[in-house]
């Protein structure tokens, strides 16, 4: 009962940070009609950003990922525009044709960092390595809730974005209908690109949290891109609430496969699983829309 | 279902061209040295790997990211055959090698296929992953120690084998796709699927057939590949590499069409070696990969070859592909 009762909190923890990861990626589909195939390359970028930080300016990884968020913020809003064209070009399926260019920016990103820094894990250190806090039978590091609690803070700080702020409103309505967003006077392109930007700052954080449990290798992006396909799949491609669900169902269903049956066979599980809900539900299972 | 005359003078011309290209192929090897070689042999491999990927990713119109998977059952099955106690020659171990890719591609073809475009690219996804997880940890296929094949020093044997495999997968899908029922059949379900099925063709059964064959083919490089580096390991042969190098070789030489992919494949392998000889063992190629994709999407969306056949035509093509994805 003790092992099953940690493999919950373990796999709650995990939860939250897959849906900070995820988050992003929904917003984009649903404001942009992007499938970031790169949205693991964010995150593995991330966690390299706050292991430099860490290591050369030795700031706390809880602490840089605001610079994280800040930096990326900027770098997909310097990219959003040429998203945005590819998506809304002549092309007669530009859908595929954006699928096709983010997948070149993953093989750069990917391939990029495999050259810059070869196989090698690196793992970002904080303060709070190796602290850890015990509720009964029940041990908690502390890296992990901290990291859990911030990625729910950016989940948050996303949702009174959406819905209590002016630039929200005309993000949803860009969701709703692009054309009549632009009848309403929103700047199509100009949102459009901050989304993009706000999806880039969000994952790259998630990267620096995974980054503080786990490690950093150029590998990892794959992953990290199929864990996001993952819970995007089960909450629906689009909706930004099903991923709460979504993400710690994926949280959970990690941890106990890791404990109960073996650590070697969770990705295989996990990406089986990933598979056939695919083929059972690939409209998600938990409704759609922003 | 009316056919189209067969020999039509493009026909002839063609015909006589590729005839012509195989034959200076197959007296390159008294050329050149044997380094020159094995580049020449890799490059085999690529354009008929692009022009597998093709059948599916182009004429079929199903964007498969998990063509690895297959490359790896072909390499997997040469490799366990040939070192374990059964010791089969390398022919021997070709059939199985296919069989089991198309037994593979027939089992999750269909219920795959039913998903549309980016689904439908997640999904292949997916599952090659899955099959490289188990690969990994499976005892018969050395976990990610990997299996070692006997040694076949000859590379004279490798060039030619490759040569007429990819001489196979090029021709086949060519008669195949230009000249026959099946092609008629593969092109209707790409342009409108429903309207295809209400010609009475059956949508399903072709779609599932292009894939097999595409895995088929895909398999026969996988097997040589493995016989002729002699060594395999997880990542060497089912890696996501092996389909991202397919998919950006079709994309850079142009969907969908005959001479693209191979066009594509040689001039990426090409510059690929390149980079090897003068940066020496490095991965800098991803990247380039990376950058290649990108300005293609953005400059070039219907490939090189659209240069060449004019860049309308070329439009026109890759319209009536992606149309209906």
């Amino acid at each position: 009962m003790d092992l099953f009762l940690q493999t919950l909190v373990n796999g709650i923890l995990i939860g939250g940070i897959l849906i900070c990861l995820t988050i992003g990626f929904q917003l984009t589909f649903g404001v942009l009609h992007v499938i970031d195939f790169a949205v693991g390359g964010w995150a593995m970028l991330g966690g390299y950003t706050a292991y430099w930080l860490v290591t050369l300016a030795g700031i706390d990884p809880f602490i840089s990922i605001f610079l994280v968020f800040a930096l990326f913020l900027l770098i997909g809003r310097g990219l959003g525009p040429l998203i945005y064209r590819v998506r809304t070009s002549r092309y007669a399926r530009p859908d595929l044709m954006a699928l096709a260019f983010t997948f070149g920016i993953f093989l750069f990103m990917r391939g990029g960092a495999l050259w810059l820094w070869s196989y090698n894990s690196r793992s970002v250190e904080s303060v709070l390595s190796g602290q850890f806090l015990s509720l009964g039978p029940v041990t908690i590091p502390l890296m992990r809730l901290s990291a859990f609690l911030m990625a729910l803070l950016f989940s948050l700080g996303l949702f009174i974005l959406l819905y209590r702020s002016r630039f929200g409103m005309a993000v949803r309505a860009l969701a709703q209908n692009r054309d009549h967003a632009g009848l309403m006077g929103v700047d199509v392109k100009r949102v459009s690109a901050w989304v993009y930007g706000i999806y880039t700052g969000l994952t790259a954080s998630a990267g620096v949290l995974i980054a503080t449990i786990y490690s950093v290798n150029p590998t990892v992006g794959i992953r990290y891109t199929l864990f996001a396909f993952f819970v995007a799949v089960l909450a629906g491609l689009g909706s930004v609430g099903g991923v709460l669900v979504a993400g710690l169902a994926l949280g959970l269903l990690e941890a106990y496969v890791a404990t109960y049956i073996g650590a070697r066979y969770s990705l295989l599980i996990v990406f089986g699983t990933l598979y056939l809900a695919l083929l059972v539900a690939p409209k998600g299972v938990l409704g759609r829309g922003i | 279902m009316a056919s189209k005359p067969v020999l039509t003078p493009k026909f002839i011309v063609r015909a006589v061209l590729i005839g012509a290209i195989v034959v200076a192929l197959a007296v390159l090897p008294a050329f050149i040295d044997s380094y020159t070689l094995r580049i020449a042999t890799g490059a085999l491999m690529w354009a008929g790997l692009a022009c597998a990927w093709n059948i599916v990713g182009g004429y079929a119109g199903y964007i498969s990211f998990g063509h690895s998977a297959f490359f790896g059952i072909g390499a997997y099955t040469t490799a366990i055959l040939m070192q374990s106690d059964v010791g089969a020659s390398f022919f021997v171990t070709l059939l199985p090698a296919i069989i089991l890719a198309i037994a593979v591609a027939v089992a999750i073809g269909g219920p795959t296929m039913r998903l549309r475009g980016a689904y439908f690219a997640i999904a292949t996804w997916a599952f090659a992953e899955m099959l490289l997880q188990l690969v990994t940890v499976l005892d018969v296929t050395g976990g990610t120690a990997g299996l070692s094949l006997p040694a076949y020093l000859n590379e004279f044997f490798f060039y030619y084998t490759m040569l007429i495999a990819a001489t196979a997968s090029f021709v086949g899908t060519w008669l195949l796709i230009e000249h026959s029922r099946f092609g008629f059949r593969i092109k209707a379900l790409r342009d409108d699927e429903p309207a295809a099925e209400s010609l009475g063709i059956r949508t399903n059964l072709v779609k599932v057939q292009s894939f097999a064959l595409s895995a088929a083919i895909t398999a026969l490089f996988g097997s040589i590949y493995a016989y002729w580096t002699t060594y395999i390991d997880p990542h060497s042969v089912m890696g996501p590499e092996i389909t991202d190098q397919m998919v950006v070789m079709v994309l850079l030489g142009g969907l969908g069409t005959v001479w693209g992919p191979a066009l594509g494949a040689v001039l990426l392998w090409i510059t690929n070696r390149y980079i090897w000889s003068t940066f020496g063992d490095t991965v800098i190629y991803l990247p380039i990969l990376g950058v290649i994709i990108a300005l293609v999407v953005l400059f070039l969306p219907n490939g090189l070859i659209s240069l060449v056949v004019g860049r309308q035509r070329g439009k026109e093509l890759i319209s009536s592909i992606l149309s209906k994805l």
